[in-house]
Formats: C-alpha cells, sequence, structure tokens
C-alpha cells in the first residue's frame, strides 16, 4: 500500500511554478529521500503532503493514509519544519509535553523519558529552549515531531546543520522509527546520507520529477562509466586522456567519467604511463555526482543555447 | 476540544508563569494609584512664596476692608496643623495700595503690568469708582478686575472677590439705612443635602436615604472602567504579538500539523481570556478589601461584579480574535501597529465621553452608546457603577449584543488566521483580507 500518493499535481506562487505536474508513490514502511537543489520545490511538495498548501485548483490530487482531506491536523503524521520553531521560553520538559498533548496522546511521560535518554539530553530536560545549541534544540524540535508515533514522518532537512554524532543519533533515531513500522520521508542536501539511508529517492530540480526510484536503479540508468583513480606523484592535468568526458579533482582523487563505449582497460593503460597508480576503481556515478550531472553548472550550460535562443526570440 | 484546552492551558501558563506579568500584576495599581499618591505627596509641595497685589481703589472705601481681611488671611487661613506643628501651605497675600499718578487709564495699566512682568509684583486689581453705587443697570458689567501675567493660577482671583464684595454690600446697606447683621440673617442661605432615593427593605422597613457622596460617584464608576480597560488591554493586545511570532519563527506550522487552525485560534483566545481575568479578579478582590477596610464597604459596586467579569470575558473575545487577525496577516511588528492603531482607538474610545455618562447614565446618549458594542463593556459598567444602576435589561441586552458581534469577530478572525498564518512575506490588501474572509 503506498502512504502517499501524489497525482499530477502543480503549485504556482503568483507566477512562479514551485511544482509542475508531480506524480510520486510512497510506499508504506519506506524511507523516502527528497533530493534537489535550493529552491527546486522540495519544501513545497512536503508542505503539500502536510496540507499546509493546497495544490492548484484543477490540477490532480495528493491521497495521504489514502484520503484526501482538508486540514493539516492530523496526529497519524508527524511533521519537522525547514525552519525551526520552538516557544524559546518553555522548559524542554514542556514543550514536548505539550506537543504530545495536542497530538492527542494521553500518557507520554516514559515516552519524554526514553526520547530524552536516546537523544541524549535527559540532562537539559528542565532548561529553557533558548538555553539550548543548535543541534540540541533540533533534536527536541526531532522528538517533539514523533513522539505521538505517527504512520507517516515528514522530515524536512532533519539532518542540516549537525555534528556527526548528533547526526548519528538522528539517524538510528530516524531508523528506529522505521523499524517500529513508520514511513518516513525527508528532505537532504547531504547526498551521503541520502545514498546510504534511504530506500527511495525522489529528485526535483525547478519543479519537475527527474529522479524516482531506488538508488540502484538510478545508478543503473548511469552505468558503470565512472573511475577513481589515485596518481599521487603526478601533478599534471588528466583531461587530456582519451575517451575522458569529465574530469573532477576530488583532492587526494581523481573521479573521471568515461565517454560511453569507452574500455576503462585502455584507460588503466594510458594512466601508467603518468605516473604510479596507489588507486583504481571502477564504479558507477555517486548520487552526489548524478545530482551535479542534473542540476551543475555542466547542465546550466548545455541549457544556454535554448535560453540565448529565447533571447532572440524576443 | 481537548486541543483547545490544550493550547489554552499553554497560552495562560506562558503569560502568567512570566517576570512581566508579575510586574504588570503590581505596578498597574501603583501607576494608577501613583496617581493620587504624588499627588498627596506633592500636596504639601506648594509654593508658599509671598505674592504681592497692588490694589487700585477707585472708590477710595475698599481698600482697608480689603487689606484687614488679607491681614487676617495671612495669620490664620494659611496654615494647617500637623502634630502640633503649624505649617505654612499658601503663600501670604499681601495688599498694596497704588494711587494713580496720572489720570491716564492706559498708562496706568501699563505701568502696573511692567511691574508684574519684572516681577515686582505678582498681579493688580483695579476696582472701578462706582463700584459701590453701581450705577450700571447691566449685571453682568465687571466694575473690578485683576490682572496677572499667571492666567492658571486661579487661588488669589478666587479669594479677593468675597471681601470686596463684602466690604461693598456692607456700604450698600449704610446707604439704604439697613442693618447689616439682620440682612445677613435674612439672607443667610442653605445647603442642599444630596441623597439617594429611599426604599422598602425585606422587613417592610423603609430604608433611610443615603447620602450620596458625589466624589465616590464619580471615582467608582470611573476605576471601574479604567479597570475594564486595563484587563482588556493586558488579555487582547499581547495576542498580536504571540501570533506573529509563532507565525515567524514557524512555530504555527508545526502546531497546525496537529490542531486545526479554528481550535488554535480559540486555545490562543480562551488562554488570554483566562489570564485577564485572572488579573480583573485580583483586582476587584483586593479593591473590595482595600476599600472594606478603609470604611467604605458599601461603596464597593459589588452588583455589578458578575455583569463585569461577562463583558470582561466578551471583550477579550472581541478585541483578541481581531488582534489575533492581524498577527496572522501581517509580517513585521511595524506592520501589526499600523493596522492596530485605529482598533485601539475604538477601545479608548469610551474614554472621550466618561464624564458624560457619569453625570447623566441614564440618558437616551448613555443607553444607546453603551448598547454599541465595541464600547459596551466599558460604558455599561460606568453605568451600572453610578447609583442606582441601570435596569437589567439593558445590561443583558448588551450581552447579546456583544455575543452576536463576538461571533462575527470570531469567524472573521478564524479566516483570516486560516489563510493569514501560514503566508509569509507581504501583508495582504484589504481585498486580498476581504475575499480570504469571503470564501474561507
Amino acid at each position: 500500500m503506498n502512504i502517499v500518493e501524489i497525482d499530477h499535481v502543480t503549485k504556482t506562487f503568483g507566477t512562479h511554478r514551485a511544482v509542475d505536474d508531480l506524480s510520486l508513490s510512497v510506499p508504506e514502511g519506506s524511507i523516502y529521500g527528497f533530493i534537489g537543489p535550493n529552491g527546486s520545490g522540495k519544501s513545497t511538495t512536503l508542505r503539500m503532503i502536510m496540507r499546509i498548501y493546497y495544490p492548484d485548483v484543477g490540477s490532480g490530487n495528493i491521497l495521504v493514509l489514502g484520503k484526501n482531506v482538508r486540514g493539516a491536523a492530523n496526529d497519524l503524521i508527524g511533521y519537522l519544519p525547514e525552519e525551526r520553531g520552538l516557544y524559546k521560553k518553555m522548559k524542554v520538559r514542556d514543550a514536548l509535553r505539550f506537543y504530545a498533548e495536542i497530538q492527542g496522546m494521553r500518557d507520554y511521560k516514559s515516552s519524554i523519558i526514553d526520547w530524552l535518554e536516546r537523544m541524549e539530553l535527559s540532562a537539559w530536560a528542565d532548561k529553557k529552549i533558548e538555553t539550548l545549541s543548535k543541534g540540541m534544540a533540533q533534536k527536541i524540535q526531532f522528538i517533539s515531531a514523533v513522539i505521538a508515533k505517527p504512520k507517516l514522518v515528514i522530515l524536512d532537512e532533519p539532518f542540516s546543520g549537525l555534528d556527526p554524532v548528533n547526526m548519528d543519533v538522528l539517524r538510528a533515531a530516524v531508523l528506529n522509527l522505521r523499524r517500529e513500522g513508520s514511513t518516513i520521508i525527508f528532505s537532504t542536501h547531504d547526498m551521503s546520507v541520502a545514498e546510504k539511508m534511504c530506500d527511495y529517492i525522489f529528485m526535483i530540480f525547478k519543479g519537475k520529477k527527474v529522479l524516482d526510484g531506488t538508488l540502484d536503479v538510478i545508478k543503473d540508468e548511469y552505468g558503470q562509466d565512472t573511475i577513481l583513480a589515485a596518481l599521487p606523484d603526478y601533478k599534471g592535468s588528466l583531461s587530456d586522456l582519451g575517451g575522458v568526458e569529465k574530469v573532477t579533482d576530488l583532492g587526494h582523487m581523481q573521479e573521471l567519467r568515461i565517454t560511453p563505449n569507452t574500455n576503462s582497460q585502455a584507460i588503466l593503460t594510458q594512466l601508467m604511463k603518468r605516473g604510479r597508480i596507489t588507486h583504481f576503481e571502477l564504479s558507477r556515478p555517486s548520487l552526489h555526482d548524478i545530482f551535479v550531472r542534473i542540476a551543475g553548472p555542466e547542465a546550466q550550460l548545455s541549457q544556454q543555447p535554448s535560453a540565448l535562443e529565447e533571447v532572440h526570440h524576443a | 476540544m481537548r486541543k483547545t484546552f490544550v493550547v489554552a492551558m499553554r497560552e495562560y501558563q506562558a503569560a502568567v508563569r512570566t517576570k512581566t506579568f508579575i510586574i504588570t500584576l503590581v505596578l498597574m495599581p501603583v501607576m494608577m494609584g501613583g496617581g493620587v499618591g504624588m499627588q498627596i505627596l506633592l500636596h504639601d509641595k506648594v509654593d508658599t512664596k509671598d505674592k504681592h497685589i497692588a490694589v487700585v481703589d477707585l472708590t477710595g472705601q475698599l481698600y482697608e476692608s480689603l487689606s484687614s481681611a488679607a491681614t487676617e488671611r495671612n495669620e490664620k487661613g494659611i496654615f494647617v496643623e500637623e502634630e502640633g506643628v503649624k505649617k505654612q501651605v499658601q503663600p501670604r497675600y499681601l495688599v498694596e495700595q497704588t494711587t494713580p499718578t496720572s489720570d491716564d487709564r492706559d498708562e496706568l495699566l501699563l505701568d502696573l503690568s511692567e511691574q508684574v512682568r519684572n516681577e515686582e509684583i505678582f498681579g493688580f486689581v483695579i476696582i472701578e469708582p462706582d463700584a459701590i453705587v453701581n450705577s450700571d443697570p447691566n449685571p453682568m458689567r465687571q466694575a473690578m478686575s485683576y490682572y496677572s501675567n499667571s492666567p492658571t493660577y486661579d487661588e488669589v482671583l478666587r479669594w479677593i472677590d468675597d471681601p470686596i464684595n463684602e466690604a461693598i454690600q456692607i456700604r450698600r446697606m449704610k446707604t439704604a439705612n439697613l442693618d447689616a447683621e439682620v440682612v445677613t440673617k435674612a439672607t443667610q442661605k442653605h445647603r442642599m443635602a444630596n441623597l439617594g432615593l429611599v426604599e422598602k427593605d425585606e422587613a417592610g422597613i423603609i430604608t433611610k436615604a443615603q447620602q450620596t457622596n458625589e466624589l465616590a460617584n464619580i471615582i467608582v464608576p470611573l476605576g471601574m472602567m479604567m479597570l475594564m480597560f486595563m484587563t482588556i488591554m493586558i488579555g487582547a493586545q499581547p495576542l498580536v504579538h504571540s501570533v506573529l511570532e509563532e507565525k515567524m519563527q514557524r512555530i504555527s506550522e508545526v502546531l497546525l500539523g496537529s490542531v486545526p487552525p479554528f481550535q488554535l485560534m480559540m486555545g490562543k483566545l480562551l488562554g488570554m481570556v483566562g489570564v485577564s481575568m485572572t488579573i480583573g479578579t485580583i483586582y476587584l478582590a483586593g479593591s473590595a478589601v482595600a476599600i472594606y477596610y478603609a470604611g467604605y464597604g458599601e461603596m464597593f459596586p459589588s452588583h455589578i461584579v458578575v455583569w463585569f467579569l461577562v463583558f470582561q470575558a466578551l471583550a477579550v473575545l472581541m478585541f483578541g480574535s481581531l488582534f489575533i487577525a492581524v498577527g496572522s496577516a501581517v509580517s513585521d511588528l511595524k506592520e501589526a501597529q499600523n493596522v492596530m492603531t485605529p482598533m485601539t482607538l475604538v477601545m479608548v474610545a469610551p474614554m472621550f465621553v466618561w464624564i458624560n455618562i457619569v453625570k447623566e447614565p441614564t440618558s437616551t446618549f448613555a443607553v444607546v452608546l453603551s448598547l454599541i458594542p465595541p464600547v459596551t463593556p466599558m460604558l455599561m459598567t460606568i453605568r451600572q457603577a453610578v447609583p442606582p444602576g441601570v435596569p437589567n435589561w439593558q445590561p443583558l441586552l448588551g450581552v447579546v449584543l456583544m455575543l452576536i458581534t463576538t461571533f462575527i469577530c470570531v469567524f472573521i478572525a478564524g479566516r483570516i488566521f486560516r489563510i493569514g498564518i501560514l503566508m509569509q512575506g507581504k501583508a495582504p490588501s484589504f481585498r486580498e483580507a476581504m475575499s480570504w474572509i469571503a470564501h474561507g
């Protein structure tokens, strides 16, 4: 069963089309990652799933938990918005109690203690929220979104601004929620997080869906066209190698994208002539690379002629 | 319903548990009572510098009387006894006769005026030559004039009238061969007692009429109106801030994920009604106790307390819902203030007419005005607080009209709130806001 069913939905703000004819299905029990550049429509899509925004009149509709109702209020959905909002003057425990209560929970005492412990925040239970660091407040807000054990959890950029320790804590909590039966949708700018955690990846660019599926399916579309090579003694450029389309300098390693039908062994032979090779790896492109291929300057460049044409027409 | 209650409780606690609340609670009566306190405190701090007054007595007969009256006042009338210590609380008035040096009236006035400007004298009095005879039949004629450079200081003016007139009267009686003592007795006036009405109590005994205390009959209604105003302000105004803050910090986005907008708004409103009622009750009880201990127990308008609280609750709901609508529609405090100014004007409007209402609480003007919903809470309270109060149908009708208006305000606010709270950026135009109200 699909928990969320988006069917040909469009959302415009004034003249700006934030989401354009989008269709998407989120299966129950999955972790669905939303990626895309800033301003491409991720948050708008999440807010439409929350029913904070409604799709344009006349465009398609969105089924959440099998229903299409008006109004955002739903105790089965937990929501962490992109901009964090907590009552600054409230104590941590009181704030969590308040959020548990408005989500219809009656017996929340042990849940609060439990969550504070799991998030390593027990010592802060009686402190005011304004005294917390940004990362701590973010964890509190996360708890407030999921304390009532919602069936669907929507997290807008849950990992942004967290240090690695807190990131691990939060990641474990998200995975645990899934284990307990929740479906999780989250947006992120961190491709490695998306790659490691998500069952499905959805990428939106300029309001349009550009990727949707499991990581394997997405990567297979691009094939094994990437070579990671390390030549510690060679300081020159590798962009003149035959059959190499693009070189990305990663620092200690060079990422080479080879043109279709190029034999990777031929590249290896060429590389051996340049210097000592300590690493040579044939791989599928990373999600990061795919993201950049779609939304990076290279992609913008290939779109430029059409933009110029438009100018001429005008 | 439960969620509304949860939101209301949070709102209430967030308001009541702050230091600001406690400070307001203590400070408000201090500030309001402070005015009176300051007056009492500064009562003795009057200027007791001698005031020289030049008198040009063109009748040539009145100065002596005035001078001796001034001497008597300076010796007896300007002191108060405090714990056996005599203390001067008013300045001495030193009258000095001035003989005009020339016949030119304008020269004389200019000369004396210059003396006042040079602070040689405080003011001067001219008594016309025919003041005693009074040859002019026009009763409005002013045969005596007082000139000074302190038009607001009217103490001299008020004092100097009587001794001169007395002297004039004595002289007129003498001319008419009347015995001054007999005339004084014959023309002595009585003071009219100002009483309320008598009524029959349960035992059938006719009660004694109460002496009306004019001051109390004005101060008590005024106090009740001010208390109403304060409690409405305390209850309604913070809602602009709190809604605006929740909107800007995206707290409302989270809340709306769990609470329907109307319930959220009602929760906030009811929370603040609670805050307002708390303050109202504390002050009412406090002033009741204070008045009772001061020995004026019967002056506390206990019969209108319930009405007061009902009107107060409705007023907070009515103004509060409008303030919520403002807070949710705008995106910063400056915008909010622009919209709030006319609303605040409506709230303070009763302050401009209260004195008319107190003086004639049963006039058609007062009755009609007090039934106009936005001003009903304050004006009806005033009218109820002036003895003997108003017939019960009037506050009842007031409550009904308030209920209807409050319902409309809450409905409109609900529509604006639902859309506004999630809008970021520019505030809606008047037309946009209207379409939100119309279409939801």
